[in-house]
């Protein structure tokens, strides 16, 4: 440090060379690293500090997901007094509009994932006390969060301006207590899915248009699939479901809704009516998040690449 | 002892990439030098644990790396070659997430992200994209990023790479500093002048062998060699050393002779004197590390 020279009633000041200070505090290690690579995903995939472009789609998809719960809401306050049971969605439903954040994930998990391998910034990371799994947990747990936080923050409000509307909230919060745990756990196991899926094929390029139309490809070509397959198999009398629908893995966590609200699948369901249809479908969810775990450890494992 | 190899080798399908390197460098400011290919960029991969090697050992400050890399890379700082930084994010917010993966609470990592970009001339454009950055300054976030969780040891993988002479001057002046605050640096680069301006130690190697290593000073020294300066009469001068059994010749305007001992340097002295030339300068000329390196690497082994 230099001070200015001093003089008698002149304002002091001085110059400061803070030059080198070793850090001297705590310090965390892989759970920290992975800890602080996951909330720089969210950040990223938020558009947080990042220009005003970068934030439109996170939060406009927000508001989009939303409409549906505000409508409801807005509905049941204005009918409130001629005791109407208008319910425009109900829960297990609204799970089902929460597969419109397919777009979101096609939009971010490319933006989250690609341009650490585009702009080789994956050595500077794993320089750093982390390794591929945990580069993994990080960014999938990121997306997952958002992809949780999206899809639940409209139930919540569903669910709160239901009750508040409702002749009695305290009634209705105890004649729906099951609500408290369907929709959470279904929420999870589609936000799990969607992000393990969006991840693991955003992991496959490093150029973000070419992940986003492969995770939108992937939905819509085994939608097709599914279709076809469903309405070209055999006769199946007045049962409407086949084997085919499992084809369809944007739908795939939609079953695991029905089991968790239901206790079965939906009979109305493209699966409706096939034999240990549920199980089948708990047997290909768990097959694909871990086809697409497997696919980004292999991708991020690093070393002996 | 900063780093110690043992009989470190590092074989691929189509190559040896390093070839039975034993060493043990002290702490300080350590340049690898070694051509393209030489093994210099595996052997930092080695270091920070991101590969196996096919056999040998490594300590690195003191941990052995196969044991416990995560130890080993908590104590490293990490600059690459080639770009590696995130174009449409701040300097001020890339320092600090790298920081925060080094370890630092969130807090301390902004803070140190603050100062270190100070440290490397970044205060008035940390929250300026990179991607609107010269090569100078993002060099400089590079270096930035592997200081921010403070490091016992820093390894820089050619760091005036794709700089103006200039920006080398400063990128070589703040690798200077970094001794002074107890970090030591292992500087990999082909270009021998940096090394020989800021390294105290020097590692050479050429094909994955170890080449020569030492205290660069030490190296410099066994030139035995003498620059004398006569102005224009340097063919008498050659001759009457020729004369006296000195070997010498013209080079770059100047006389350079071969002399073995303080006996020989006053023979250099008395045949100048003898031939009746005006002395501008009598030198002592240190070698190059370039000299050293082709000399080493093109001995027999």
């Amino acid at each position: 440090m230099s001070a200015a020279a001093e003089s008698p009633g002149a304002r002091r000041g001085a110059v400061y060379d803070r030059s080198y200070r070793p850090y001297e505090g705590p310090r965390g290690r892989r759970a920290a690293a992975t800890a602080a690579l996951y909330r720089a995903s969210i950040r990223r995939a938020l558009g947080l500090r990042r220009s005003w472009r970068q934030k439109v789609a996170p939060f406009v998809l927000l508001a989009v997901v939303s409409v549906p719960a505000i409508v409801n809401v807005g509905i049941g306050y204005i009918t409130r007094e001629r005791r109407l049971p208008i319910e425009i969605i109900t829960y297990r439903d609204y799970v089902g509009v929460s597969s419109a954040l397919l777009l979101f994930v096609a939009l971010v998990a490319p933006d989250v994932m690609c341009p650490d391998r585009r702009q080789r910034v994956l050595p500077l990371m794993f320089s750093r006390p982390l390794v591929g799994t945990d580069y993994v947990v990080a960014k999938v747990g990121s997306i997952t969060t958002i992809l949780f936080a999206f899809s639940f923050l409209p139930q919540v409000v569903l669910f709160v301006g239901n009750m508040l509307v409702s002749d009695s909230a305290l009634d209705y919060f105890t004649g729906h207590l099951d609500v408290l745990w369907h929709v959470p756990a279904s929420v999870a196991l589609l936000a799990v899915y969607y992000a393990v899926v969006g991840c693991a094929v955003a992991s496959l390029t490093d150029r973000r248009i070419v992940a986003g139309a492969s995770v939108i490809g992937l939905f819509l070509v085994t939608s097709i699939a599914s279709a076809v397959i469903v309405d070209n198999g055999p006769d199946r009398g007045p049962s409407p479901g086949s084997p085919g629908a499992l084809v369809n893995v944007l739908r795939l966590p939609l079953y695991l809704r029905d089991l968790v609200f239901l206790g079965h699948v939906d009979p109305a369901s493209p699966l409706g009516g096939v034999d240990r249809g549920g199980m089948y479908a708990v047997g290909l969810y768990v097959a694909v998040l871990g086809l697409g775990l497997g696919v980004l450890w292999r991708r991020y494992r690093w070393v002996e690449r | 002892m900063l780093l110690r190899l043992t009989a470190l080798t590092k074989r691929y399908p189509a190559v040896t990439a390093l070839d039975g390197l034993t060493l043990e460098v002290p702490r300080g400011l350590i340049g690898l030098v070694g051509a393209n290919g030489a093994g210099k960029s595996t052997m930092f991969r080695l270091l920070l644990g991101l590969t196996q090697p096919t056999e040998g050992h490594i300590q690195v400050c003191g941990v052995d790396v196969a044991a416990d890399p995560i130890e080993v890379r908590s104590r490293l700082g990490y600059m690459p070659e080639h770009d590696c930084l995130p174009l449409d994010q701040t300097a001020a917010d890339v320092v600090s997430t790298f920081g925060e993966l080094s370890g630092l609470p969130r807090r301390a990592a902004r803070q140190r992200a603050s100062d270190i970009l100070d440290l490397v001339g970044l205060d008035e454009a940390r929250f300026r994209p990179i991607g609107g950055f010269s090569t100078g300054m993002r060099q400089r976030t590079k270096l930035a990023q592997a200081l921010v969780g403070d490091p016992e040891l820093v390894l820089l993988d050619e760091p005036t790479a794709g700089l103006d002479p200039l920006g080398r001057e400063e990128m070589l002046a703040l690798v200077a500093r970094l001794g002074t605050f107890g970090i030591s640096v292992i500087m990999a680069t082909h270009l021998l002048d940096d090394v020989q301006q800021v390294c105290d130690h020097v590692v050479m190697i050429d094909a994955g062998r170890l080449v020569v290593a030492g205290e660069t000073a030490s190296l410099l020294d066994r030139t035995g060699a003498v620059t004398v300066d006569v102005g224009r009469h340097h063919d008498e001068l050659v001759a009457g050393l020729a004369r006296a059994g000195v070997a010498a010749a013209v080079v770059n305007g100047a006389v350079e002779a071969t002399v073995d001992g303080d006996l020989q340097l006053d023979l250099v002295r008395d045949v100048v004197a003898d031939l009746g030339l005006p002395l501008f300068r009598l030198s002592t000329r240190l070698t190059s590390l370039d000299e050293v390196f082709l000399r080493s690497a093109g001995g027999p082994e």
